[in-house]
């Protein structure tokens, strides 16, 4: 019993072997409505699974703003204060030389060497964030198992809650997104 | 028109080109739904064979491109001679290429990042391929400056680095900034299109009944799964390269501009350039998309999803484009005359009555006079007259760009120094060998990646649209 006891604190243990379970939806108005009360009533580690990115459904899910435009601000800014320096190194101070009897480093002409840099750092950046954030690439995912689960990327809506969450059930919250009109609800193993 | 009621299918041949204030446009005809949208745009890639048409088409592009790598190898073994380049023309027919292919690279950036940012839904049809035409017309534009250097070997030269000369590229030169320019729309460009494409490469791994193809899509998909949490940071990473692509677009065709603007000679020291670049690209973009959508909705029964309504604005902002343009090429011929300077007046006088005439009057006729019948609407509704005229803006602005290249420094300010450019056999192969490689690439594309990006177009259906919950309204 002790055992049990102290691996129930650690919490997913509880349920071994199970990744949660996955509903499916018959639309995205459904999905919506149910993730609200989903979020209602009190469950942490779950996500919606959508073919297409519904507009609204962040806000019903709460997922916080993502720091992504801010990395990519910061990112951008460095590549182009890093150009001009890389200018100013080759051109001014490592091999200083009078091209056409302008100063050894001006900003109007290098601002075109630093703009480019700006927006391929940003870029680069952004496209890199994207799998650092979402953990991409992950090859194989639990939910890749269901076959219903393919569906995701055609014309599929899907909700998944995970075993990991504090308000997980097996029983319960199965029972909770059938009442929540959903078509198909099924245990997922992990 | 008004039949836009949105939870009505309409029929597929139905006209969605007319102004309705109070229903949003339908932008796919037949029936709207998700598997239909999934099943017309992935049977093209699963289907066993390509449309008959596909072969003759792949394998005359496929043939011309062979052509160019033949001439390329030529060129690299023999030696800049074998084109009509001369002095003081040393820029000729490869740097007329190389803008060309740049502007019409533009496009696919403005109508994906512009129109997204501008929240146009009627881009999904269309970006997708838009991108790809980016994607390839870049790697026709990068070929030429490269084997234009004379010594491909040494292009990396322009790369600031430590040599055993101890010297450094120069920051002033826009050579250096095209290069740099040029680099980083490559780069942007491809990103762009990859990742708007990875959830349209899941829909092909889990459709997938083969398992080479599911191994393929599945590594190409980078395990995409739809999680609503990763649809969040994935909107807003399009977004932000949206904005930043968008600024890239007017930066790289200005700077490409800077190539001309920033020297001395007459026809090319103008402060219009960067504008006149910038909408000549988005111009010649857009006109490139008008004369390939309608065969490749043709040819693959994309009609649905590439409306006349998607090509309709298409047109209309061709016809918007070159209404700038010429604009701007008879403010061009103004401030020549308004400036009083000899030299001025005498290279705009050449242009037009000079030895290279043919090519000004094209420019004019092609880009500005031509363009004019997409005012009206049978006009831009009938295919056999839109596409052509998406053709004729291709050919107008070729002859822009040799009219600006060739006819400015083959008479400059020392009569001593004009010399008369006449391009060789190897020029000409070149230019069509571009073309070869283009289109090569383009149709490999539509036969084996999703022409139409299918998450964007089931986004924009009616059905899509939810109402909040009450709970979430009140949260923001």
């Amino acid at each position: 019993m002790t055992t049990i006891a102290t691996s129930s604190s650690s919490a997913g243990s509880e349920h071994a072997g199970l990744f949660g379970v996955l509903a499916e939806f018959d639309g995205p108005q459904s999905l919506v409505d149910a993730a609200a009360n989903i979020r209602t009533a009190g469950y942490r580690r779950w996500d919606c699974y959508t073919p297409f990115p519904i507009h609204g459904l962040d806000k019903v899910m709460a997922i916080p703003r993502s720091i992504l435009p801010m990395v990519v601000a910061g990112a951008a800014a460095s590549g182009a204060i890093g150009a001009l320096a890389l200018a100013w190194f080759c051109n001014a101070y490592d091999y200083p030389m009078i091209f056409s009897g302008k100063p050894y480093w001006g900003l109007p002409a290098h601002t075109a060497v630093a703009f480019p840099a700006l927006v391929l750092s940003g870029v680069v950046t952004s496209f890199m964030c994207v799998f650092v954030f979402c953990a991409l690439p992950r090859f194989h995912h639990p939910l890749f198992e269901m076959p219903q689960f393919r569906r995701v990327t055609d014309d599929g809506f899907f909700l998944a809650i995970e075993a990991t969450d504090p308000c997980f059930s097996p029983v319960n919250t199965a029972e909770l997104l059938r009442s929540l009109g959903a078509v198909s609800v099924e245990l997922v193993k992990d | 028109m008004t039949l836009a009621v949105n939870e009505v299918s309409v029929p597929v041949d139905f006209d969605n080109t007319g102004e309705d204030i109070i229903h949003p446009p339908v932008l796919m005809t037949g029936e709207a739904s998700y598997k239909r949208v999934t099943t017309l745009v992935s049977r093209i890639i699963e289907a066993p064979k390509a449309p008959a048409i596909w072969y003759p088409c792949f394998f005359l592009s496929a043939g011309l491109a062979g052509l160019l790598f033949a001439l390329i190898g030529y060129e690299v073994f023999t030696g800049v001679g074998v084109w009509g380049n001369n002095s003081p023309q040393g820029w000729g027919f490869p740097i007329i290429n190389f803008v060309f292919w740049v502007g019409i690279a533009h496009a696919g950036t403005l109508i994906s990042a512009i129109l997204l940012l501008f929240r146009q839904k009627w881009r999904t049809g269309i970006n997708r391929f838009a991108e790809a035409t980016t994607v390839f017309a870049v790697v026709c534009a990068g070929i030429f400056p490269g084997i234009h250097v004379g010594r491909p070997w040494f292009a990396y030269w322009l790369a600031p680095y430590p040599n055993i000369m101890g010297d450094w590229p120069n920051f002033y030169s826009p050579l250096l900034w095209d290069a740099l320019a040029v680099g980083t729309y490559t780069t942007v460009s491809v990103l762009f299109w990859y990742l708007g494409m990875i959830p349209d490469l899941a829909t092909l791994r889990d459709r997938a009944t083969t398992r080479f193809r599911h191994t393929v899509f599945g590594i190409l998909s980078m395990g995409w799964r739809g999680s609503a949490r990763h649809w969040k940071i994935y909107d807003r990473a399009l977004l932000v390269i949206a904005g930043l692509a968008t600024c890239l677009v007017m930066g790289v065709s200005s700077t490409v501009s800077t190539d001309f603007a920033v020297s001395q000679i007459p026809g090319w020291h103008e402060t219009i350039f960067p504008p006149l670049f910038t909408v000549g690209a988005i111009f010649s973009g857009f006109a490139t998309i008008l004369f390939l959508a309608y065969p490749v909705r043709a040819i693959f029964g994309l009609k649905s999803l590439i409306t006349d309504r998607h090509l309709d604005n298409v047109a209309k902002i061709t016809l918007f484009m070159a209404s700038i343009v010429f604009y701007i090429y008879l403010i061009e011929f103004f401030t020549a005359y308004y400036s009083g300077s000899t030299m001025e007046r005498y290279v705009y006088l050449n242009w037009m009555f000079g030895p290279y005439w043919w090519a000004a009057w094209a420019m004019l006729v092609f880009n500005g006079v031509i363009p004019q019948v997409l005012w009206f609407k049978k006009a831009r509704k009938t295919w056999w007259i839109a596409a052509p005229v998406g053709l004729f803006c291709l050919a107008g602005m070729w002859c822009e760009r040799f009219v600006i290249i060739i006819s400015s420094i083959t008479h400059d300010f020392l009569p001593s120094s004009w010399h008369h450019f006449v391009p060789t056999w190897v020029d000409y192969g070149m230019l069509a060998g571009s073309f070869g490689l283009f289109f090569t690439l383009f149709l490999l594309f539509c036969r084996f990646v999703p022409v139409v990006a299918m998450y964007e177009v089931k986004s924009i259906l009616p059905q899509s649209h939810v109402h909040l919950p009450k709970a979430a309204g009140e949260k923001k």
